[in-house]
């Protein structure tokens, strides 16, 4: 596990419908300490996207540079476990083998990684899809699978972009739980996007709020840990920084 | 008839064995009640045989063929040609279609050109080829392998460009390198694509061959039937008819339908409801 910087990236491209250089992303600075869970929260078009590809390594970076410990990114790499919106499970394998993935490019023979894999599926209560394929599966166990799948190739920082936006409310607030719970189990370094508040408060040690490319504040989230909805959706502490936030992303 | 078929892949048991059946029946009965008609119509119209056979002489002919082996020889070598130019042409296509379809450079380069020779694909190849190989081998595999290859290079292309740009990115961040990406994101992405790719083209492939067996060679279906013609053998030439559907018939509807719809619902593309 290390720690994640990112100092002073900026993003420009230019834009075919407008006609102009267009700033993404404007001179964000961010250490994320080794094990600490980071949200940032934003409206859309704010650049939180965009940030988590530059450090994803799917989109370079026009200006500044993106640390992993102290080495710095170049494209895409296994020290950064990626968790997508839309899952981006290869619907050709099944459970196992998406969740096996990793450690098959690192080589691993294939009963050593399906014992892996077994693991980490059980970790999210998936021991029965093990064998199925994901178009078989609900949108929230095919998020399972896709965090599982990052989970189980021990990177070094975690990426999650927006990650449970697309399941229904009932089971977004199940996963939350689930994720604060293997969190708190294996203290990833954590960077997560969203641009659901009460989810960032929920979530993370630290909120970041970006507004049109630029970071707007920091804000840390003191609420103790384990966090459950039941008992954390009462907590005056809560309330009050879910609605600091959100009066910042609305002024935003 | 293949928007019925999809469906049974999803019933099990005594039941979808039951659908197979009277799918085939509802198939055969109209092919049966044409077979049927046929001798009465000879012999109300009493039909010449220099026009068009009856059941009895193309039923003798095939006796007669089977006997002296030429039949089965016209057989083998029509499907061995088919099955020589099309592997070559899928060796080809598929890794120039990947290759066109991850530079979108090249792809846009390439793109109507292969558009353009997907649709002429076939018969259309015959004169230039004969004049380029000669008659023979060489032109006939040139026809095939041109029926192929335009298409099944055009599909992989698409197929390879419709892969999400996030399961590629999914591959990068668990640490795919370029040949694990070829191997493990970009082929089995590719794959529902080029099975469609390869049964079109080799329905291509099919009549082109026949057409240009009748010109450039001296063995084969297609020469079976243009011969027999000389000699007003209608008997064989109804014969050579009834022999290329039927082959076709089987090796698209036993082997390649089935083999692009387990693909294509494998890679749930087609999503179960």
């Amino acid at each position: 596990m290390k720690g994640l910087t990112l100092r002073n990236l900026h993003k420009t491209y230019f834009d075919l419908n407008m006609g102009s250089r267009v700033t993404a992303v404007q001179d964000v600075s961010l250490h994320i300490r080794e094990g600490e869970f980071v949200a940032v929260v934003g409206p859309s078009g704010c650049g939180k996207s965009t940030i988590l590809n530059m450090v994803a390594g799917f989109l370079p970076a026009t200006k500044g540079e993106v640390l992993v410990g102290d080495r710095p990114v170049k494209g895409p790499g296994p020290d950064r476990g990626v968790v997508f919106q839309n899952f981006a499970l290869f619907p050709w394998k099944t459970v196992i083998d998406n969740v096996g993935f990793g450690l098959k490019m690192r080589g691993i023979p294939k009963p050593e990684r399906d014992r892996i894999a077994r693991e980490f599926l059980a970790l999210a209560g998936l021991t029965n899809a093990a064998d199925r394929y994901p178009n078989e599966l609900s949108g929230g166990m095919q998020q399972r699978v896709g965090v599982v799948r990052a989970l189980a190739n021990e990177p070094d920082v975690l990426l999650m972009d927006e990650p449970f936006a697309s399941v229904d409310a009932q089971t977004r607030m199940t996963l939350q739980e689930e994720l604060t719970r293997i969190w708190q189990e294996r203290r990833h370094t954590v960077l997560f996007i969203t641009h659901d508040v009460g989810e960032a408060v929920f979530l993370a040690d630290r909120v970041i709020v970006l507004s049109k490319g630029q970071v707007l504040r920091e804000i840390d989230i003191p609420i103790s840990r384990p966090r459950a909805w039941d008992t954390v959706s009462e907590q005056d502490d809560f309330k009050r920084l879910s609605s600091e936030v959100l009066q910042m992303v609305r002024s935003a | 008839m293949s928007d019925h078929v999809e469906p049974i892949a999803f019933i099990a048991g005594p039941k979808r064995v039951w659908l197979y059946v009277r799918q085939a029946a509802a198939f055969i009965a109209p092919l049966v009640l044409l077979l049927l008609a046929w001798p009465a119509i000879v012999t109300i119209f009493d039909v010449s045989p220099r026009v068009f056979p009856g059941v009895q002489a193309v039923l003798g002919a095939a006796a007669d063929g089977l006997r002296d082996g030429t039949l089965l020889a016209h057989v083998a070598t029509s499907l061995g040609r088919v099955a020589l130019g099309t592997v070559l042409a899928v060796a080809a296509a598929v890794p120039l279609g990947v290759a066109m379809g991850v530079n979108s450079g090249v792809s846009a380069l390439l793109t109507p050109l292969f558009r353009f020779f997907s649709v002429l694909a076939g018969i259309a190849w015959i004169p230039i080829a004969t004049l380029w190989f000669g008659y023979g081998f060489g032109a006939i595999t040139f026809v095939i392998f041109n029926a192929v290859f335009f298409i099944v290079a055009y599909n992989t292309l698409l197929g390879v460009s419709a892969i999400p740009p996030r399961l590629r990115h999914a591959a990068a961040s668990l640490g795919a390198g370029r040949v694990a990406m070829l191997t493990e994101v970009l082929l089995p992405g590719a794959l529902p694509n080029i099975v469609t790719g390869v049964r079109t083209g080799l329905g291509f492939a099919w009549r082109g061959l026949i057409a240009a067996e009748m010109i450039a060679t001296d063995v084969g279906l297609g020469y079976m039937l243009f011969v027999a013609r000389d000699f007003y053998r209608t008997e064989v030439i109804v014969l050579g008819m009834i022999i290329i559907g039927i082959i076709w018939l089987f090796i698209d509807r036993l082997l390649l339908a089935p083999l692009e719809r387990a693909t294509i619902e494998r890679w749930g593309l087609v999503q179960r409801t």
